[in-house]
């Protein structure tokens, strides 16, 4: 039996109407039940059903599986913290606010575009990371993609150990030389959960290098990385950012990183920094790293052969 | 001797920039030796554990909590870090915990935050507004500002005291410029590339460096000098400073002016600078004829023209539909840029055909006691928006108007002009859709799409609207003016 909640609606209520819904956020709308808001930030909160956060924010924001965009800014509207939602056939109500959903556009990114020839990725590559080396937040991965970059910190140094054992075990995915293992393979358990910020650095990483194997269609190891990161305990990483991984890993990527992966990948490195600075504060620069170094993993497997 | 201190706060989420801010602002403050702000992962615990800063406390968190940990020379020193730790993360949200933007009282303390930044950007009323721009030069900064109502004697006397020091000043009213391939104000997203615009019309910077991203070029620089630069008064203070610096960058290839014409000795003085550069530029001043320009610069008659001959070819590629008025024969331009509306009159004239405008160029005619003319109005002209938004970021404006053409059977084009980007209104063409509903028969509309796929407004997207509301969407604005001289009986192609 599927239990309708009907949401009241009054005058003070007010009404905000979602524009665009992401694959996996049009499931959460589907599905009547209770979810709570786990964060609000100055153009978006977070919304929790169980494993699952829907964010849901204004236009300038980006569109993303998780995503529901609405004409509204979310410090404006009074949301806080641990605040009860009910979800309806209609529409989502939060207190006073109430989010309808009878006439949103679904939202999914395009076709991954061609890749140009390998010397040109690698020039893009090279570009990028040029950039990165100083554009990049000094927090995070960003920078630890770049050789000519001197780790300062421990954690920087650790970053870049990192990625290189992440680079190293994509050599080997890419080439086949690895069938999918039953538990997430060191290189990429101990990315997870890893580094500051909202969503950890290191998973940030992970995605976008899921996201340039996908770009690539390096089938093989995009799978692999994706079958790892389902096998990785959900207490490796905040739930918040679990759910992030799920997603990637289920093959679904949000417009900015999508944005950023196509540009690289078909050469244009001024158009992958630009689409990254629109990803949070580090999050962006890491993602990129990732895709960076599945890029390079790539590049070496193809000179190889 | 020293002591470690943990604070957990259960299941909290701040905006990463905010968690590394306050992570900084607790490591510099006195007596702290060590201090991190992480989820409270087991990779991160790891992390906190070998830096020696993870108490008992930080080792309960689950990976969803947030740890702030620390080490301090004393306790007294600890306990006073960890309050204001508290103080900062129990800040209200509006002003830290969740905003991405810094909020800073002053110029100087935001300075002390970002400590090599040498641009400030100025809004403020614009009655205080050389007040600030002075103090920013003190700290040595260069200012862009965006204020308006800045009498000219004080724009004069700002821009020579910056110049004397080295700073260039931007503005006032200067609402678009993209330094460092950070947009300000309102501009677009376009990518990092070799052409640099100095430009005295921000929807005119928009428009060019529009086009010339979608053509696949890009901008190293895009400087602003707000819409009086190039008066007598001011002499071209700023784009005489904006082509030093652009000829002295390396990564500036080519250099695109755009301006309404300036006064004869202006524009000697700034075409003599250009005169003196082994860089090619690309010279478009809107309306001007018969310039005399040195020989590594090229005139442009229109934005498009401007953007074609920085890249060396054709912006745009796709031939103009060639459409016909049934219902009226004049044309009813209703921009929010003022350049479009300057742009739209200028080709007119030149095809011959009567133009009136609100802000007449040469060649058009005033409103009052224009019969029979074809008619463009700059909507975002003081007459319209004082006391209320710019139509570019509150469209409501154009309502009224749009439904008045739609209802005169003497129009047969209505000519419209979208702008995106950051500032802009956040679905422009949703909007202008809304407003023309469904029609059957009536005007034809015709309309440019200012910004880039990568705006907030991405522009593709925008497209789609205007052409599913029956909108003709022509690359350009010069585009979309020749569409409507051609579809009312004249061509100048």
């Amino acid at each position: 039996m599927t239990l309708h909640v009907r949401a009241p609606v009054d005058r003070s209520t007010l009404v905000v109407p979602i524009l665009r819904a992401g694959v996996v956020a049009m499931e959460l709308c589907k599905v009547p039940g209770h979810a709570e808001v786990a964060a609000v930030f100055e153009r978006s909160f977070y919304l929790r059903a169980g494993d699952l956060f829907v964010c849901v924010g204004e236009p300038a924001i980006g569109n993303g599986p998780l995503t529901l965009i609405a004409q509204t800014r979310a410090a404006e509207i009074g949301l806080r913290p641990g605040q009860p939602a009910v979800i309806s056939a209609s529409g989502i109500a939060i207190g006073a606010v109430m989010l309808i959903y009878d006439r949103y556009e679904p939202w999914q990114p395009p076709r991954w575009r061609q890749t140009p020839c390998p010397s040109l990725l690698a020039q893009a590559r090279d570009a990028v990371v040029l950039r990165a080396a100083t554009e990049a937040p000094v927090e995070g991965f960003g920078r630890a993609v770049a050789d000519s970059y001197e780790p300062p910190t421990a954690f920087a140094r650790m970053a870049r150990k990192r990625l290189a054992r992440l680079q190293s075990w994509l050599v080997d995915t890419i080439e086949e030389r690895r069938a999918p293992a039953a538990s997430p393979p060191d290189p990429v358990r101990n990315l997870v959960g890893l580094g500051p910020g909202l969503t950890p650095s290191g998973d940030d990483v992970l995605i976008g290098a899921l996201a340039l194997l996908d770009a690539l269609a390096e089938r093989h190891a995009h799978a692999s990385l994706a079958h790892a990161l389902r096998q990785t305990p959900a207490g490796l990483t905040s739930p918040l950012s679990h759910c992030f991984l799920r997603t990637a890993a289920a093959g679904h990527v949000g417009e900015h990183l999508h944005a950023a992966v196509a540009s690289l990948v078909s050469g244009d490195a001024d158009g992958a920094v630009a689409a990254v600075r629109n990803i949070g504060h580090s999050s962006g620069w890491d993602m990129m790293a990732g895709a960076v170094t599945a890029l390079t993993a790539s590049i070496r497997v193809s000179k190889g052969a | 001797m020293s002591v470690v201190l943990n604070e957990v706060r259960r299941a909290t989420y701040f905006d990463s920039i905010v968690l590394m801010r306050i992570s900084r602002q607790v490591t510099q403050l006195t007596g702290v030796e060590e201090a991190g702000l992480m989820l409270g992962t087991p990779a991160n615990k790891d992390i906190l554990r070998d830096a020696g800063i993870l108490g008992p406390d930080g080792e309960t968190a689950e990976p969803g909590d947030l740890i702030l940990a620390l080490r301090a020379g004393d306790a007294a020193a600890g306990d006073a870090a960890i309050a204001e730790a508290r103080r900062l993360l129990d800040a209200p949200r509006e002003s830290a915990a969740s905003s991405a933007v810094n909020v800073f009282r002053t110029i100087r303390t935001a300075l002390r935050e970002l400590p090599d930044a040498n641009l400030a950007l100025i809004s403020v009323p614009g009655h205080f507004a050389v007040a600030e721009a002075r103090k920013a030069l003190d700290f040595g900064l260069h200012v862009m500002i965006f204020s308006d109502n800045v009498p000219i004697a004080e724009e004069v006397a700002i821009k020579r005291e910056a110049r004397e020091r080295g700073l260039m000043v931007m503005g006032p009213d200067c609402g678009t410029a993209i330094i460092g391939g950070v947009p300000l104000c309102f501009a677009n997203v376009v990518p990092r590339g070799d052409i640099g615009v100095i430009g005295a019309s921000g929807t005119g910077i928009q428009e060019v460096t529009c086009l010339i991203a979608r053509a696949g070029g890009g901008i190293s620089q895009a400087i602003g000098t707000g819409g009086r630069d190039l008066k007598a008064e001011v002499g071209a203070i700023t784009a005489l400073m904006a082509i030093d610096a652009l000829d002295a960058d390396p990564g500036t290839r080519h250099i695109v002016l755009i301006s309404k014409p300036p006064e004869a000795s202006v524009a000697r003085l700034v075409l003599d600078r250009v005169a003196r550069s082994a860089k090619p530029f690309t010279i478009c001043f809107l309306g001007a004829s018969d310039l005399a320009l040195p020989g590594n610069a090229r005139a442009a008659a229109t934005l498009r023209a401007a953007a074609d001959l920085s890249l060396g070819r054709a912006a745009s590629h796709a031939a103009a539909p060639l459409v016909r008025a049934e219902h009226g024969k004049l044309v009813r331009g209703l921009f929010a840029g003022g350049t479009f509306c300057s742009e739209a009159q200028i080709l007119f004239a030149r095809a011959g055909l009567p133009v009136a405008s609100n802000v007449p160029v040469p060649g058009a005619h005033a409103l009052a006691g224009a019969h029979d003319s074809h008619i463009m109005v700059d909507l975002g002209d003081d007459e319209f928006t004082r006391g209320r938004p710019h139509p570019m970021i509150e469209p409501a404006i154009r309502e009224r108007p749009i439904a008045a053409a739609l209802a005169d059977p003497a129009v047969g084009v209505i000519l419209l002009d979208v702008v995106l980007g950051y500032g802009a209104h956040p679905d422009p063409a949703g909007h202008l859709a809304g407003v023309l509903g469904i029609r059957n028969g009536g005007p034809l509309v015709i309309a440019s799409v200012t910004g880039t796929d990568g705006d907030p407004q991405p522009r593709d997207t925008q497209v789609q609207k205007l052409v599913e509301a029956g909108v003709i969407v022509a690359d350009s604005n010069a585009e979309a003016a020749e569409m409507a001289v051609m579809a009312v009986g004249k061509s100048e192609r």
